[in-house]
């Protein structure tokens, strides 16, 4: 007997943890260097320049777009599962429940239009590097693109830091209710700090 | 007896399985350490709604009368609880009453639970003792954990925890928290956990454990206070283990 739920599952969870949260990591690393001004960030995005092509689009499909895709295909068939209800239920790792079901949604949506305008069709069809420049362009001339992204940063964040807790329970590594509180309050301190850096550096595109 | 003090009760109704459901009010004459049992006894005595039509009387389930059998779980002010050691006393008023919509509603508030039934026969909610072998004097239960054991076997199906958690429902075929626990309950068993790994394989079935979402709603909706969430994190660190062996084993 081959239990394909429990492997999807459990793959599901693994992915999202390491290689999707790396991705995390990896995009509010460089992105950070936007607060160094435009040589700064300009300097890390040609960094990654340096991996030749063919590599850096291996790594781009095996690392980010085959991981991401069965993520969100597998993840909206769990989120169609539930049927949140905070609202009754109001206590607070309800509330995250339900919130790791909504940022789901939020970023499906996100991601397709970050995704499809900026790697897919700024970079990929018209060619046009990926600058600081760019980015300041897109963000200071429209104050709701600004918005939509920090909430999609947030929302991915949150997503990652409770996804920190539930991985914890569902590999039965966080046991009792005691470990449980410890590891879902560090991880929503990890993620007001991630949340806080996101909203410096899409700041200092304004200030600078 | 124009002063009698009365608790007005908001109820909804249901005439059959797959007809609409609608509310109708009534009160109760009060009286000090009135039960929801209590109060839906005086309406069956006397079935008129708080606007004097006369009525069918309220149908609903109910047994032990002392929070052990889990017959008479309900919707009590939108909690899930059981509604004999719901004291009138503590409930804010007036008092909204409603059937468990997780499980298919039969009549009123009397619902249909032997989908719970169905889940522990599933995940082998029992000891094997009969067989070809002789059978002795019964085994001693570890120590260790049988004050866990006799926590989890508690457990009365009453059916609150499936009605707190998000992730059971029509929508998905997720067993709910108290048939997985109950596969521990007769894992720790010492004559049970030669079955452990069958009853672990169950569990990796879909609707098994790996539905379960951590919304943890189910140990605060547990009227026993049994530790659900401990006990499905264990359940899933063994579920684990069990997919290791399966993977190495052969």
């Amino acid at each position: 007997m081959f239990h394909t739920t429990f492997y999807l599952r459990r793959l599901h969870s693994l992915v999202g943890l390491f290689i999707l949260g790396g991705v995390i990591f990896e995009h509010i690393f460089t992105n950070s260097m936007a607060m160094g001004g435009a040589a700064a960030l300009n300097g890390a995005l040609a960094m990654m320049e340096l991996i030749p092509k063919p590599i850096f689009l291996g790594i781009e499909v095996c690392a980010i777009a085959v991981p991401l895709l069965f993520h969100a295909i597998y993840g909206v068939y769990i989120a169609l599962q539930a049927n949140n209800n905070p609202r009754r239920f109001g206590y607070i790792r309800n509330w995250q429940f339900a919130l790791q079901r909504w940022t789901a949604w939020y970023l499906v949506v996100f991601l397709i239009w970050h995704i499809g305008y900026l790697r897919i069709f700024t970079k990929g069809i018209t060619g046009t590097p990926i600058s600081y420049e760019l980015l300041q362009n897109l963000f200071t001339s429209s104050p709701i693109t600004t918005v939509l992204y920090i909430l999609g940063m947030w929302a991915a964040i949150f997503h990652f830091c409770n996804g920190i807790t539930t991985f914890c329970m569902t590999w039965g590594i966080a046991k009792g209710p005691r470990v449980q509180n410890v590891v879902g309050v560090l991880s929503m301190c990890l993620c007001a700090v991630l949340c806080l850096i996101t909203l410096a550096f899409m700041g200092s595109y304004f200030v600078m | 007896m124009a002063d009698q003090k009365t608790v007005r009760l908001i109820i909804e109704r249901q005439d059959g399985p797959n007809e609409k459901p609608y509310t109708q009010e009534f009160d109760v004459p009060y009286r000090p350490g009135l039960n929801i049992v209590a109060a839906l006894m005086e309406i069956q005595k006397n079935p008129v709604t708080a606007d004097g039509k006369k009525v069918a009387p309220v149908v609903w389930e109910c047994n032990c009368l002392e929070k052990v059998c889990g017959a008479c779980m309900m919707v009590i002010n939108g909690k899930a609880r059981q509604a004999c050691c719901s004291l009138v006393d503590k409930l804010e008023q007036p008092i909204h009453l409603a059937p468990a919509r997780t499980f298919p509603v039969i009549r009123d508030l009397l619902i249909d639970r032997s989908v719970m039934f169905e889940s522990l026969k599933r995940i082998q909610g029992w000891v094997e003792v009969d067989g070809t072998w002789e059978v002795k004097d019964a085994p001693i239960q570890n120590p260790y954990t049988a004050q866990t054991a006799y926590e989890i076997s508690h457990c009365m199906t009453c059916g609150c925890c499936l009605e707190a958690c998000p992730n059971v429902g029509p929508q998905s075929d997720f067993i709910g928290p108290a048939p997985t626990v109950q596969a521990y309950l007769f894992n720790l068993h010492p004559l049970g956990k030669f079955d452990a790994p069958k009853r672990l394989n169950a569990l990796m079935e879909k609707g098994g454990i790996t539905s379960c979402g951590n919304s943890q709603n189910c140990v605060q909706a547990c009227p026993k206070n049994i530790k659900l969430t401990t006990y499905l994190a264990q359940l899933n660190r063994d579920v684990n283990k069990q997919a290791l062996k399966n993977i190495f084993n052969h």
